[in-house]
This record gives structure tokens, C-alpha cells and sequence, in this order.
């Protein structure tokens, strides 16, 4: 297993996470476990190898039919917030 | 013999010649819930009231479907319109979706019943229900263990007769595990099989939905009614649907099967492993070949999903940022919005499997971890493809032990390990159907798996029915 410390800290302001205190403790240590673990892909030859690619189905042209789709209503309904027509959010410029 | 024991095709049957009426099935199963459900907690939403509305409709119609009569509950990771969908994560616990999965629009073409919504780890990453963001669901063979994960309350539900059939949905195992420790039968179909519209993303390249039932044969009813090409799934097949059930009746072929080495099976229990080899014994008395072989791309199976997976599990899970659906968290500006409300929406595990997936997939790791795992992908499919060449069918066991107990499995590695055996499968796009094969001595159930070449469903169904037939489960009901 290869031992690799991970800068937790840049990886969860990638994924718009922070850890809560609990998970400051446990989750650093699992994680470079777990990446320790899948490590030994390393030792399977894949130097020659292609990449994998899901089932190759031809490519299909739909027929150009105008069909009901959700209407705003509905779709707006699932908004946490709104207002009107529009989905609405805090503000976006940090600052006063 | 109350309506709920009756097997799916056994009640379709009772409707058809009138001898029940749809509205009485439902109000067993509402009773039969209400009186089981609180020590299973199988479900996280009960759909009663529409059930009932839907069970008049039915018996007024002349001209029934072919589920009339099913009560089927549905893995709260596929969306059902008006009918709350949480993924059993806090991220959607008030989400009611505004449209049907396709597969659920099919049962319902064909006059099934949706009875409720059953619960699964937060969104499909887990193998013991646990992960549940509201609780976790009990083994009905046993109260203290897990049912499996993470279609574990679709599984309960079958077993404890909360339901005739299920659809759970199968990333790494997530069918076939639960119905082994559950003791029912459960699929998951080749890739591009079943139409994944409307089922909640996790990993889109291994994703699909499946049965669990009672019986290979309900199951194979489920199947020929949800599979086949939608429009609105790009990877669903246009390759023609068989009818599964009737072709259960047609006789297989001269068959060879590939049996694991006994090196094979020095990591599961010993009582896995003696009940994997009398089902070996049993099919040799059935005339079947059986040829012994090895898989040593397995070994690296699970170490290339826990790179695949979680890479495709974050950024399919970055669609959560509280703007569109689902929970939002008290903030003054954008940006903390979005991290508040990720932080505060997600639990440990899908944290800890979008931390994974952002590091395989960050700047300077790409071509060691994704890279390397989308290359050992492909060695294991071709691995499988040989093995194809010269059988027909691969039985393992489904899992390496029997239902464990809750809180067991600290270690998120020893919890991965669950999924050794079902896992290639996934990443091959190969159909795996799991069934009964026995208890331990304790009572509690074990389970085998078929593995088949790419859209083979109908063949895997009627060798799975030909060892269902001879298979003999002493006391096959749980008693609870």
C-alpha cells in the first residue's frame, strides 16, 4: 500500500465541501487509506491497454416531433426560493 | 393463505379469473405494513392513499394489464411524480418530483401498483442500509443485521412480504447483495437493458435498475414489463425485449458453466463456501459441465470501482448546490449558499466518495487513478469475454458472508469488500442475477450468483429457474 498525504483542504474547496469537526477527525485518514488501497492498480499491466468505453450503440437521429415537456410551473415548484418566473438566489458579489 | 403469500405471478392470476379484486391485495399489504413495518423500516414514504385510489381504478376497467394486482415498492432513488423522492439523503428529503421514471410509467402502463417508497444508503453507496440519512433498515431474517445494501429496503420489503416485487437499482452489487441476505431473488441487467431515466445518478456508467421478487419467475415478469429502448436514455438498447416468463418454459440448450478455483474462495466464510460447492454438486447432477477457471483481473475489480464510481459520483452529485430543487441552507451570499448547503446535505459516506472521486480527477492524479482504472476496466472485460468463449454462465457465490450485524463494519474498506464477488459485472455491462441457495446454521440466508454474456437475460433466467426448482430451501419463509 503507498502512503500519499492528500491536501484534503484543496480537494474539498474543489468539491464545495467543508468537514464538519467529526469529519475533520475520521474522514483525512480513511480517504488516503482508500487511495492507498486503490493504489495497486499500479501493478496490473495497462501500459498496452485502450481505455474502457460503455457498450458502443450506433448513433440514432430522433424524428423532429414537438412534445410536452414540464411546464414552469412545475419545474419552479421545486425552486427553494423564487420570485415571479425566476429561480432566486443570495446575492452573488461578496461585500456590502 | 392470505393474499400477501401469494407470489406475484400467483395473484396476477387470481385477479385475472376475478377471484380477488386489486383494492383487497392493497389493503392486505397497508395491513400487513402497518403491523411488520415499524421493526423492518423498510420504507421512508407510503404511498396508501394513491395505492387504494389506483386499486378502484384498476378493478373498474374491463380490460386489465398484465401487473394488475401487483403491489411493488420502489428504491427511493427513482423518481416517482407526486410522490416523495429523497435518495435517503437530506439533500432531497422534501424533493417531490414533478415526473415519472420511465421504468415507473411502465409498470403503471401495465396497471402495477406503487405501495411506497423503500429506503437504500444515501444515494446508492453503501452495502448495508446504514447509510440512510434517516435510518437504517433491519434484516427481516434476523432484526439485529442488515439487509444488504444498498437497495436494502426494497429487499426487506420483498422478504417480508411487504411487497411482491421490487425495483432496486445495482452500481457494484446493490441488487444482488441485499436479495442474497434477504433470501430473494434479485437481477441486475446488462447495461442498456432497462431505461435509467428518472433514476438519480450516481455512477452513470455502471448504473442500472433491477428487480428483486419472490421467485425467478415474478422476476422475470418485472423485467420483460420495465426493459427496452426509451428515448430519453441514450444508453438504453434498441434490442428487442424477450418475453422472459414465457421463455422460462422453453428447455436450455447443452450449457457449460465456469466455476470458481477453490483458491478462489479462501476469503469468504466457510459456510459460503460449502453451500457454493453443494450448488456445483447440484448442477452436475443436472448434467451440467462444469469448468473450473480463474479471474485474476478480479482482484483489481474493486480498487478500479472505487475510482470509476466515486470520479462519476462527483460530478454527478455537483448538480446539488440548493438553486434549482431540493434543500437549501440559510446564507447571505452565493457561494457559501452552495457550500452550506452541500456540507450540510450530504452525510459522511457520499462526502467521503465526492472527496474520493475529486482527487482521482484533479490536476495531476487524472492519468494514475482514473486513467489507470478506466485501463483495468477494460482488462477485466476482456477477461470476461474470454471466459465467455469457452462457457456460458459464471456462478459465484453473491456475497462473501451472510447478513452481518448493524454496526459491524466500521472500516469503510472491510464494507467494500461486500461487493468482491458482484462488482465485475458492473464494470463488464454483463446481466447477474442473484438467487436463494441455502441458510447457514444460524437460519439465515445465502445466496449464489449467475453471471451471462452481455443481453443474455432470458438464458440466465432459465438456468437461475432450473437450480430455483431443485434447490431445496427447508424453511423458506422468515418468520417474523
Amino acid at each position: 500500500m503507498i502512503n500519499m498525504k492528500i491536501d484534503l483542504e484543496h480537494i474539498s474547496r474543489l468539491a464545495n465541501l467543508e468537514l464538519t469537526e467529526e469529519e475533520k477527525k475520521i474522514l483525512p485518514g480513511q480517504i488516503e487509506k482508500i487511495i492507498g488501497w486503490v493504489g495497486q492498480l499500479a501493478s496490473l499491466k495497462t501500459d498496452e491497454e485502450e481505455k474502457y468505453t460503455p457498450i458502443d450503440f450506433s448513433l440514432r437521429l430522433d424524428e423532429d416531433e414537438i412534445e410536452k415537456s414540464l411546464s414552469q410551473e412545475e419545474v419552479l415548484a421545486m425552486a427553494p426560493e423564487k420570485d415571479g418566473d425566476f429561480l432566486k438566489v443570495p446575492k452573488v458579489l461578496q461585500g456590502k | 393463505m392470505k393474499l400477501i403469500e401469494f407470489g406475484l405471478v400467483e395473484i396476477l392470476s387470481l385477479v385475472r379469473k376475478g377471484e380477488v379484486r386489486v383494492v383487497e391485495i392493497v389493503e392486505d399489504y397497508i395491513a400487513r405494513i402497518e403491523q411488520e413495518d415499524q421493526k423492518i423500516k423498510a420504507y421512508l414514504t407510503y404511498a396508501f392513499d394513491k395505492a387504494l385510489a389506483r386499486a378502484r381504478e384498476i378493478d373498474s376497467k374491463k380490460e386489465k394489464g398484465k401487473l394488475a394486482g401487483a403491489i411493488i415498492a420502489i428504491k427511493d432513488n427513482i423518481v416517482t411524480k407526486g410522490i416523495r423522492t429523497t435518495c435517503a439523503s437530506r439533500i432531497l428529503e422534501n424533493f417531490i418530483p414533478p415526473y415519472n421514471a420511465t421504468v415507473i410509467d411502465r409498470l403503471e402502463a401495465e396497471d402495477a401498483i406503487i405501495i411506497g417508497k423503500t429506503n437504500l444508503d444515501e444515494f446508492a453507496m453503501g452495502s448495508s442500509t446504514e447509510n440512510s440519512a434517516f435510518f437504517p433498515t433491519r434484516n427481516p431474517w434476523d432484526t439485529e443485521r442488515v439487509p444488504g445494501g444498498s437497495s436494502g429496503g426494497s429487499a426487506a420489503a420483498v422478504a417480508a412480504l411487504e411487497a411482491v416485487a421490487a425495483l432496486g437499482s445495482d452500481t457494484g452489487g446493490s441488487v444482488r447483495q441485499p436479495a442474497a441476505f434477504c433470501g430473494v431473488v434479485g437481477l441486475k441487467p446488462t447495461y442498456g437493458r432497462v431505461s435509467r431515466y428518472g433514476l438519480i445518478a450516481y455512477a452513470s456508467s455502471l448504473d442500472q435498475i433491477g428487480p428483486l421478487a419472490r421467485s425467478v419467475e415474478d422476476c422475470a415478469l418485472v423485467t420483460s414489463v420495465i426493459a427496452g429502448f426509451d428515448r430519453k436514455d441514450s444508453t438504453s438498447s434498441p434490442l428487442p425485449v424477450p418475453d422472459y416468463l414465457a421463455e422460462l418454459k422453453t428447455s436450455l440448450p447443452k450449457i457449460r458453466v465456469g466455476a470458481l478455483e477453490e483458491s478462489s474462495l479462501n476469503g469468504v466464510s466457510q459456510e459460503v463456501a460449502s453451500n457454493y460447492r453443494a450448488i456445483l454438486r447440484l448442477l452436475e447432477e443436472l448434467g451440467i459441465e462444469i469448468q473450473r477457471m480463474t479471474f485474476p483481473s478480479w482482484e483489481y475489480a474493486l480498487p478500479c470501482y472505487y475510482v470509476i464510481a466515486p470520479s462519476e459520483a462527483s460530478s454527478n452529485l455537483a448538480r446539488y448546490d440548493g438553486v434549482r430543487y431540493g434543500f437549501r441552507a440559510e446564507s447571505r451570499e452565493l457561494s457559501e449558499m452552495y457550500l452550506k448547503t452541500r456540507t450540510q446535505g450530504f452525510g459522511s459516506e457520499v462526502k467521503r466518495r465526492i472527496l474520493l472521486g475529486t482527487f482521482a480527477l484533479s490536476s495531476g492524479y487524472y492519468e494514475a487513478y482514473y486513467a489507470r482504472a478506466a485501463k483495468a476496466r477494460q482488462v477485466i472485460t476482456r477477461e470476461f469475454a474470454a471466459a465467455f468463449d469457452r462457457v456460458d454462465f459464471i456462478l459465484t457465490p453473491t456475497t462473501p458472508e451472510p447478513a452481518f450485524k448493524l454496526g459491524e463494519k466500521q472500516d469503510p474498506i472491510s464494507m467494500y469488500l461486500q461487493d468482491y464477488f458482484t462488482v465485475a459485472a458492473n464494470l463488464a455491462g454483463i446481466p447477474g442475477i442473484s438467487i436463494p441457495s441455502g441458510f447457514t446454521a444460524d437460519g439465515l440466508p445465502l445466496g449464489v450468483q449467475l453471471l451471462g454474456r452481455a443481453f443474455s437475460e432470458s438464458e440466465l433466467f432459465r438456468l437461475a429457474f432450473l437450480l430455483e426448482k431443485n434447490i431445496n430451501l427447508k424453511n423458506n419463509k422468515s418468520e417474523i
